[in-house]
């Protein structure tokens, strides 16, 4: 590597690292908690606990479920229907109104019922009402700054500067590294400066692989928000044009949320239909339940398939084909959260986070330290050879001055 | 003519690459083995995988640390 392709490196590896270096700390931060975001909800949780029941003991119908949401909040909407197949629970959603929930999803709130004895064990509030609980907290500082859409590209962006800062500091390595055997660390009183950048090297290298995942997936999910309105937009709405004109579905055309379920886990056997979202929210259409189905094996359990069920008639109206950017969105997920190996691969996820955080704070370490010794000797050394040339955080290997490069 | 850098450093220059690259596909290989096999032994190899570089950093780590306080102080 010659001084000048060494040189715009290090400005590209030391510009994208200070761009993106306090959110990622902020992310890195905020994302602990969240690798344990289940048992932690469980633990914060108010709810009431499940009744004792056989496992593959009758669950109640969802239709008297429904009823009661409907009773305990009379002259609201329910928005949507879940039936967990992880635990025994049926989530319903309500809100006042579509025109408020449209407006502001965060006016929604939802019911929590025991799957098998139909008992209500949480009621849970709106967001807008009842503030915002510490893993929300933490979910909004990591995915969007509280800016919401903007907030999701912004730390996208701040994302893919992270994975360039990371690639640009893998090529920066070499040149390290080229007499120092792999993972030496040069400690002692003279030497702090290179146990900063040997740490600062040998964290980074060797969590390169999982940053570089977890970043990219991480940029992936800021995106979720628009590519599932470019999908709804596009094919959605493609796929509603017979429909179109067509009057909204009143609620007393509305068929049962129960035949809708059937309809659409007769139409996808080999799947499993999760939830519903009822005909008037914006995460669905005017004019069906927008049912979402899974796959039953692990890792297709995390690729969704709707399904439109037409809501006064109940026949379903189209199993709907996901897009490949969605389905990378949903195969990004597991990657990104940590979910998927069980509590060790959770620990696993926090101590890489832990070692990022190392990563992140050496660098800004190296930074403080360059440019406070720059600014000492700043005016006494050429530009060309950027430090003294006893520097030691130079590069081995690189010539120290421009004669050394061109005799 | 240029002589080469490792002989004005009086030093063989060490292979840098090989330990990145194993702990770099060890990372890979546990990411996926949990992914595709979800249980049993697959977990399992998951996890050793990919504790790898946590183990590998902190031997480094240990090792920086017994050398410097064996030689009594800074070097």
């Amino acid at each position: 590597m010659t001084p000048r392709v060494f040189r715009r490196w290090s400005i590209l590896h030391t510009w994208t690292s200070l761009i993106c270096t306090l959110f990622l700390l902020i992310i890195c931060i905020t994302g602990l908690p969240l690798v344990f975001r289940d048992e932690i909800g469980d633990w914060l949780s108010d709810s009431l606990p499940y009744a004792m029941s056989a496992e593959n003991a009758p669950t109640v119908r969802l239709d008297t479920l429904t009823a009661v949401a409907r009773q305990r909040y009379p002259g609201q909407i329910i928005t949507s229907v879940f039936v967990d197949d992880d635990e025994p629970q049926v989530l319903i959603g309500m809100a006042p109104s579509w025109e408020r929930y449209n407006a502001d999803p965060g006016t929604g709130h939802a019911l929590k019922f025991d799957a098998h004895t139909g008992a209500v064990l949480r009621d849970m509030g709106a967001p807008a009402q009842s503030g915002i609980g510490f893993l929300q907290l933490m979910l909004r500082l990591h995915v969007d700054l509280f800016a919401g859409l903007t907030g999701n590209l912004f730390l996208g962006v701040m994302g893919l500067s992270f994975v360039l800062a990371m690639i640009s500091g893998l090529v920066l390595y070499a040149p390290f590294m080229k007499r120092l055997t792999f993972g030496t660390i040069r400690t002692g009183r003279e030497k702090g400066r290179l146990a900063w950048l040997d740490l600062h090297n040998l964290s980074g290298v060797v969590l390169a692989v999982w940053m570089g995942v977890v970043g990219l997936t991480g940029v992936m999910n800021e995106l979720s928000t628009p590519l599932f309105a470019l999908w709804q937009r596009s094919d959605v709405q493609a796929m509603l044009r017979p429909w179109q004109g067509q009057p909204a579905v009143s609620p007393s055309e509305l068929m049962s949320a129960e035949a809708a379920f059937h309809a659409a886990q007769a139409a996808v056997p080999d799947r499993l239909v999760v939830s519903a979202v009822f005909p008037g929210s914006r995460f669905g259409t005017p004019y069906h339940y927008f049912m979402w189905s899974k796959g039953r094996a692990p890792l297709t359990g995390r690729l969704f398939t709707p399904i439109l069920v037409d809501a006064r008639t109940g026949k379903v109206s189209a199993v709907v084909a996901m897009p490949w950017y969605l389905r990378a969105l949903e195969v990004s997920r597991p990657l990104h959260f940590g979910d998927y190996g069980g509590t060790p691969l959770k620990i696993l996820w926090v101590l890489f986070d832990l070692v990022t955080i190392v990563v992140l704070v050496t660098g800004l370490v190296l930074w403080f330290r360059k440019r406070s010794r720059r600014r000492l000797s700043s005016g006494t050394l050429s530009r060309a050879v950027s430090a003294d040339p006893d520097d030691t955080l130079e590069p081995i290997g690189l010539p120290h001055t421009t004669r050394e490069a061109t005799r | 003519m240029i002589p080469a850098f490792s002989t004005i450093a009086g030093r063989a220059p060490v292979s840098i690459w090989p330990w990145p690259i194993t702990l770099g596909l060890l990372t890979v290989f546990g990411l996926l083995s949990a992914l595709l096999g979800q249980h049993g032994i697959w977990l399992a190899l998951s996890w050793i995988a990919l504790s790898m570089p946590l183990i590998v950093t902190v031997v480094c780590l240990i090792r920086a640390w017994s050398r410097s306080s064996s030689k009594g102080g800074p070097s």
